[in-house]
């Protein structure tokens, strides 16, 4: 994985197939690839509910920075990191650049 | 083979879930037992019966050392076995083999019981208290579907029966001596180093059969011998990944399966039952299902 990933034009996009449920304030992802049952914790979960492909990773910041403002100064790094591990985990890739595949050799590698 | 010999006793087509069977003996008086025994699994014949369902047969066969071998289909299960072990070792190769044959379904390892038609599924590992805390229940008036392997039927979302005996280990015959096997019973079970009783269930005994219904309740069993004795509320999360953790095939079933387990964990009032005391571990779950005991649990 790229060391920069994400970066604030990245366009992270969950994988195609995981299957959610939401649990209390928590969400379970299920990754029938990788064969993953995954806990995402609220704030996880925010993050992954906006990994559409078409929200830029500043975007996602921005917008929970918005709900949070609390929380605005560490919301940068959190979303990062949370973007990463999804992207480690292969339940997230990069659609920057491509025309609706996700991007080879980026996130999931 | 099982054409050219003269069994002494063959039992009726039984079904475990999916899986077929029938068990033939060369011993009348074992096969009588062990047709006892497995009696409430006999196939009523009512579902439709697909290809893939073929009738498997069991042997039990008496050799020269006075001890059994019991084959499935012709091939050799294990060699050299005593009665009680035979019996034991039939019924593990069955439940097996309902696990592998049944995938259509979503397997729990757990036990099931109905009370007014409400589903109480008890999953658990192995040492949890899961077939104790079952037994405990049916003795105590709820109807029985499974200690063991409990199926969720996806297209229903519903809890079949699967009414194998119950199989006791031997820390838990002190807490349900009325379920010791009958005193008829000259097969090993009732002696004294038994390492498990079968407990037949269904007509002819005390502990009713359930029907296929939908879960209402999910309780987790902890044996916590020396603790105390309740109940307490599971998050939707909890009980979400406690069914997930015993879920036999959810890997088969992905997505279906994950929303399957999502809607039971936000459908059903879910709760963790530590126990070191049966008899207060069954009087609290009486008195959440709300089901007027039959016996004293």
């Amino acid at each position: 994985m790229d060391s920069q990933w994400p970066t604030a034009d990245s366009r992270p996009v969950s994988r195609l197939g995981a299957s959610t449920v939401e649990l209390d304030d928590n969400v379970a992802v299920y990754d029938d690839v990788g064969q993953l049952l995954i806990l995402l914790n609220s704030s996880a979960a925010s993050v992954w509910a906006l990994c559409d492909g078409s929200t830029t990773a500043q975007a996602i910041v921005e917008a929970l920075a918005a709900a949070h403002p609390d929380h605005a100064d560490v919301i940068g790094e959190d979303v990062r990191q949370t973007l990463r591990k999804l992207a480690e985990l292969g339940l997230v890739s990069d659609m920057t650049g491509t025309d609706g595949a996700a991007a080879p050799g980026v996130a999931g590698s | 083979m099982l054409r050219d010999r003269a069994w002494a006793h063959c039992t009726p087509n039984l079904r475990a879930l999916s899986y077929r069977f029938a068990v033939c003996c060369d011993d009348g008086a074992l096969g009588r037992h062990i047709e006892a025994l497995l009696y409430a699994m006999c196939d009523s014949g009512d579902e439709e019966i697909a290809a893939s369902d073929a009738l498997h047969r069991y042997t039990l066969i008496s050799v020269a050392s006075g001890t059994l071998d019991l084959a499935r289909d012709g091939e050799l299960v294990r060699a050299g076995l005593t009665c009680a072990d035979a019996i034991g070792w039939l019924v593990w190769d069955v439940n097996r083999a309902a696990a592998e044959t049944s995938g259509q379904h979503l397997l729990f390892h757990a036990g099931g019981l109905e009370a007014a038609g409400r589903g109480v599924l008890v999953p658990g590992p192995s040492g949890s208290g899961k077939s104790t805390l079952t037994a405990g229940l049916a003795r105590a008036g709820f109807a029985y579907l499974s200690d063991e392997l409990v199926a969720f039927e996806l297209a229903t979302s519903r809890l079949l029966s699967y009414p194998k005996p119950i199989t006791l280990k031997a820390g838990s015959f002190a807490a349900l001596p009325e379920l010791e096997p009958l005193a008829d019973d000259d097969f090993g079970s009732r002696n004294p180093a038994a390492r498990e009783w079968q407990v037949p269930v269904g007509a002819s005994t005390a502990l009713a059969l359930g029907t296929p219904c939908e879960a209402a309740f999910i309780i987790v069993p902890r044996y916590d011998p020396g603790g105390t004795t309740s109940l307490s509320t599971l998050t939707e999360t909890e009980a979400f990944f406690t069914l997930a953790l015993n879920a036999v095939n959810l890997i088969s079933h992905q997505t279906a399966g994950t929303e399957a387990l999502g809607q039971l964990a936000a459908r059903c009032e879910c709760l963790r039952l530590c126990f070191s005391d049966l008899e207060e571990a069954c009087r609290l779950v009486v008195d959440l299902v709300g089901v007027p005991a039959a016996q004293t649990c």
